[in-house]
């Protein structure tokens, strides 16, 4: 794949990758209702690779954005992103199995009016605005379902709000050792939203690459989802979260490893305790 | 009374704890070279000032810190369902958060850096390799200030959010007051001493950042000695205070008329803000005087 | 960061159809509230829109430099407008949710409170950076006069510089920004926390001190949320910094109520949903 050095272009299009991340993010969350089917817990860590997924497309979105100079930065992006994808993730929990598609189409409803917004209202008038705030919208929505459903072992309401706890023996139902009783739909929150934008972020300038962006997207979502397991140790079993560990794990490393190697590809120079060069005139 | 007093005394502690998070947070930040002084770093190399400053461009304070407390916090929590002791917990979460915000700073580094090949910027493996580990220091200090005083407000003194939700709310609020008392600091006098001191740097020096210092080349561990000079300490002042007398004016006051005395207090404490805040300017204008004689007006 | 395609000047200019088409919107997810849930879910509608339009309003009025301002070279605080408005809103809401029990009006006030307390002493502690420790003044580089104090601003503005620090003006405007924000986010909350406590009992088939968590915390996150959403929107309106409320960009905010009531009425509603129906 021959990626053209220009200003901030080349690479697999937008298409190709909007289509990719959005299929490949709904058949992992679906993996994951592997759960019910089995009655274990131990498909859970599908919840991390559909975060992984998304956050790949979502990255791809924010630079999509970004270059046209919003003027605000990145990082806003990525907070619009997730603030209304949580509302849409919420209330689609509560249809049970169809909660996927119907955080989807509801996350693309409130993407496309806050990007009409926007666009008409607040006059930033950007091509790409409306588009791409429907899709970060919907990214943000699926990329919390997949932090719910690793760390809880599925997607539905009943099952984010409420989890066994044994005391003396006796497994009772409580609401404050859960998903959203305890707030740790806020960490899931502030994980991905700085996820989706530091990809792009952090590789922006004139020697962007998609494929050094892709990978560290990559990376971020696997690291994620190893901090995302350790949480997942207080709400399922052991063994599931071991799994989620172990998968997030050897996913960092590989995509950590890559990253470091496409940016010794990429840079002018990889020097270690070396003065800086003489460039010409300073 | 008794609930009065020890309410008290945690509001001490967490006020304690604020001030050295807000201190640690900043030198922290400078030492990364993050938020909003990190755009004359990335911009130096474009105007031919190539340097060995880490080029740390993970979003800015406010949301980079609601994260790693939000996340401290998080894993706290889940240690603490466990049954872990309370202590262990936060030191573990704190670990783990610290491990995440290493990672992405060496990662901001290395892309930013690489996709400044085109000038001639050079990734320091050095540079890499010393910082990374000072600023994971820092920010621990920070984080687990903030955690720990999330516990002591969540479990001593009573507030019905989840230890998460605070994590994320004081991380956040950290971030803004430490970047914003700390940045114009580091951004004017470190990065351009070479300027006229008492004046804003002019437009057309952008990009001429110092890049050579009392020995060698300057890099980025100096800013942590710098920013204790002041910078450091009023970020300190600032994040202590801020959480300090909210605290204390809800502990004290809440119970008087029915609310109406915390709100009263409160309102006098911004009063009393603003008048220093006056006392400052004006002291400003009368000792500095003006950069240029006043124009005599035709009104 | 060099923009790839043409983008045509923003500009300060109203659009008259959108925000027309923004009011339509408003009322048409109005009626389908009063609908679905009419009481308390309307009421708790009602009481999100008004929040979400406070934090957006309010945001207008704190100043902020951007990465100008952190050279000196730009009066505001050298933070992004959204966090920044976002951590005073936030420590607002913090104080609000402390003294829910009070009342919606005591404890409104005590977030907005918060809010204005933090920013009254962020900014007094900015100022106090600039001058002890940079030895710069403060002035500002769009007015000849501070509109509060009558100083003149333009001999304390250093050649080459748009100004700095934080003039009176704007030390004002930043604690009416953080008052409005933490009152709005508290509104938000306030209203979501009453309506899920009313109602969760009944949807989950539980206790009320047992649906207590769900509710604190669900109205807490939406909270965070719908802050963010409303502060992006206003920095998109401003384009990233603005001086404070004597800014000439401060007169775009309607555009700004418009944006936020939408966006507000939009995502209230999907909250209010989860529990009517």
């Amino acid at each position: 794949m021959t990626v053209k050095v220009e200003v901030i272009e080349g690479g697999i299009p937008h298409q190709k990758i909007m289509i990719a991340g959005l299929v490949s993010t709904l058949v992992c969350l679906y993996l994951t209702y592997l759960n019910v089917l089995t009655n274990t817990e131990m498909f859970a860590f599908f919840g991390g690779l559909a975060v992984v997924t998304a956050l790949i497309w979502g990255s791809h979105t924010i630079k999509v954005l970004c270059s046209y100079g919003i003027g605000t930065g990145v990082p806003s992006a990525g907070m619009i992103a997730f603030g209304s994808g949580v509302i849409a993730m919420l209330y689609a929990t509560k249809f049970g199995m169809a909660a996927p598609i119907v955080a989807t189409i509801l996350a693309a409803v409130i993407g496309f009016i806050l990007g009409y917004v926007s666009n008409n209202i607040l006059n930033m008038k950007i091509p790409a605005m409306v588009q791409a705030l429907t899709e970060m919208a919907v990214v943000g929505a699926l990329t919390l379902m997949g932090f719910a459903a690793l760390m809880t072992g599925g997607f539905t309401f009943e099952g984010l709000t409420t989890s066994e706890v044994s005391m003396l023996g006796i497994s009772i139902s409580t609401t404050q050792n859960s998903f959203i009783g305890g707030a740790l739909i806020a960490v899931a929150f502030l994980l991905g939203a700085i996820a989706i934008q530091h990809p792009f972020n952090a590789t922006l300038g004139p020697g962007w690459k998609q494929d050094r962006m892709l990978m560290l997207t990559a990376e971020c979502g696997f690291l994620s989802m190893i901090v995302a397991a350790f949480m997942s140790f207080a709400l399922i079993s052991m063994g599931a979260a071991i799994i989620s560990l172990i998968v997030g794990i050897v996913g960092w490393a590989y995509t950590y490893n890559q990253y470091i190697c496409l940016s010794k590809r990429d840079a002018a120079a990889w020097l270690d305790a070396k003065p800086i060069p003489d460039v010409e005139g300073h | 009374m008794e609930q009065i007093v020890f309410g008290i005394g945690i509001t001490a502690l967490t006020g304690a704890l604020a001030t050295i998070a807000g201190s640690a947070e900043d030198t922290e930040s400078n030492i990364g070279s993050q938020g909003d002084p990190n755009s004359q770093v990335q911009l130096a190399p474009q105007m031919g000032f190539v340097h060995r400053i880490f080029n740390k461009a993970v979003a800015g304070e406010p949301p980079a810190y609601g994260l790693w407390c939000a996340l401290g916090a998080g894993l706290a929590w889940s240690f603490m369902a466990m049954q872990v002791n309370a202590v262990l917990a936060i030191v573990l979460g704190c670990v783990l958060a610290v491990f995440v915000q290493g990672v992405y700073a060496t990662t901001a580094y290395l892309g930013r850096t690489a996709s400044l090949a085109k000038f001639g910027q050079p990734v320091y493996v050095d540079v890499l390799k010393s910082m990374t580990s000072v600023t994971m220091a820092h920010a621990f200090i920070a984080i687990f200030c903030v955690v720990t005083l999330c516990h002591l407000i969540n479990g001593a003194l009573g507030h019905p959010f989840p230890l998460p939700l605070l994590g994320l709310i004081w991380g956040i609020a950290l971030g803004a007051a430490g970047s914003a008392t700390g940045n114009p600091y580091y951004g004017k006098e470190r990065q351009y001493q070479n300027q006229k001191f008492g004046a804003g740097v002019p437009i057309s020096a952008s990009g001429n950042i110092v890049r050579y210092a009392e020995a060698g080349e300057r890099n980025s561990l100096d800013n942590g000695w710098f920013t204790a000079k002041i910078g450091g300490s009023a970020s300190g002042v600032c994040f202590g205070l801020i959480v300090f007398l909210e605290i204390w004016r809800t502990v004290l006051f809440e119970q008087v008329s029915a609310g109406w005395g915390a709100i009263v207090v409160g309102i006098l404490m911004i009063l009393v803000f603003t008048v220093i805040d006056r006392y400052i300017e004006v002291w400003a204008r009368k000792n500095y005087g003006p950069y240029t004689e006043v124009k005599e007006a035709s009104s | 960061m060099s923009a790839v395609a043409a983008k045509p000047q923003a500009g300060g200019a109203m659009n008259p159809t959108a925000m027309a088409v923004g009011a339509v919107m408003i009322i048409i997810i109005l009626a389908l509230c009063w609908y679905v849930s009419p009481g308390a879910g309307l009421m708790a509608l009602v009481g999100v829109i008004v929040g979400g339009v406070l934090i957006g309003f309010g945001t207008h009025f704190v100043p902020v430099g951007g990465a100008p301002a952190a050279m000196g070279q730009a009066p505001g605080i050298a933070t992004g407008v959204a966090m920044l408005a976002a951590g005073a809103g936030l420590a607002g809401l913090f104080g609000g949710a402390w003294a829910a029990e009070q009342g919606l009006l005591i404890a409104t006030i005590t977030g907005g409170v918060g809010g204005g307390l933090m920013m009254a002493i962020t900014c007094m502690m900015v100022n106090f950076v600039y001058v002890f420790g940079m030895g710069i003044p403060a002035a500002s580089g769009k007015v000849a006069n501070d509109p509060i104090t009558g100083d003149s601003q333009k001999e304390f503005k250093s050649q080459g510089t748009e100004g700095h620090g934080l003039p009176f003006v704007s030390f004002v405007g930043g604690v009416i920004g953080g008052f409005l924000g933490g009152a709005g986010g508290t509104i938000i909350y306030l209203e979501l926390l009453g309506l899920y406590e009313s109602t969760l009992p009944a949807t989950m088939k539980m206790l009320p001190a047992q649906v207590m968590p769900i509710a604190v915390a669900a109205a807490g996150i939406f909270a965070v949320g719908l802050f963010l959403v409303n502060a992006v929107l206003t920095a998109y309106n401003i384009t990233g910094t603005i001086e404070g409320p004597h800014d000439p960009k401060f007169k775009r905010w309607p555009r700004a109520i418009v944006a936020s009531a939408v966006a507000s009425a939009l995502c209230g509603f999907l909250a209010i949903l989860i529990v009517a129906m």
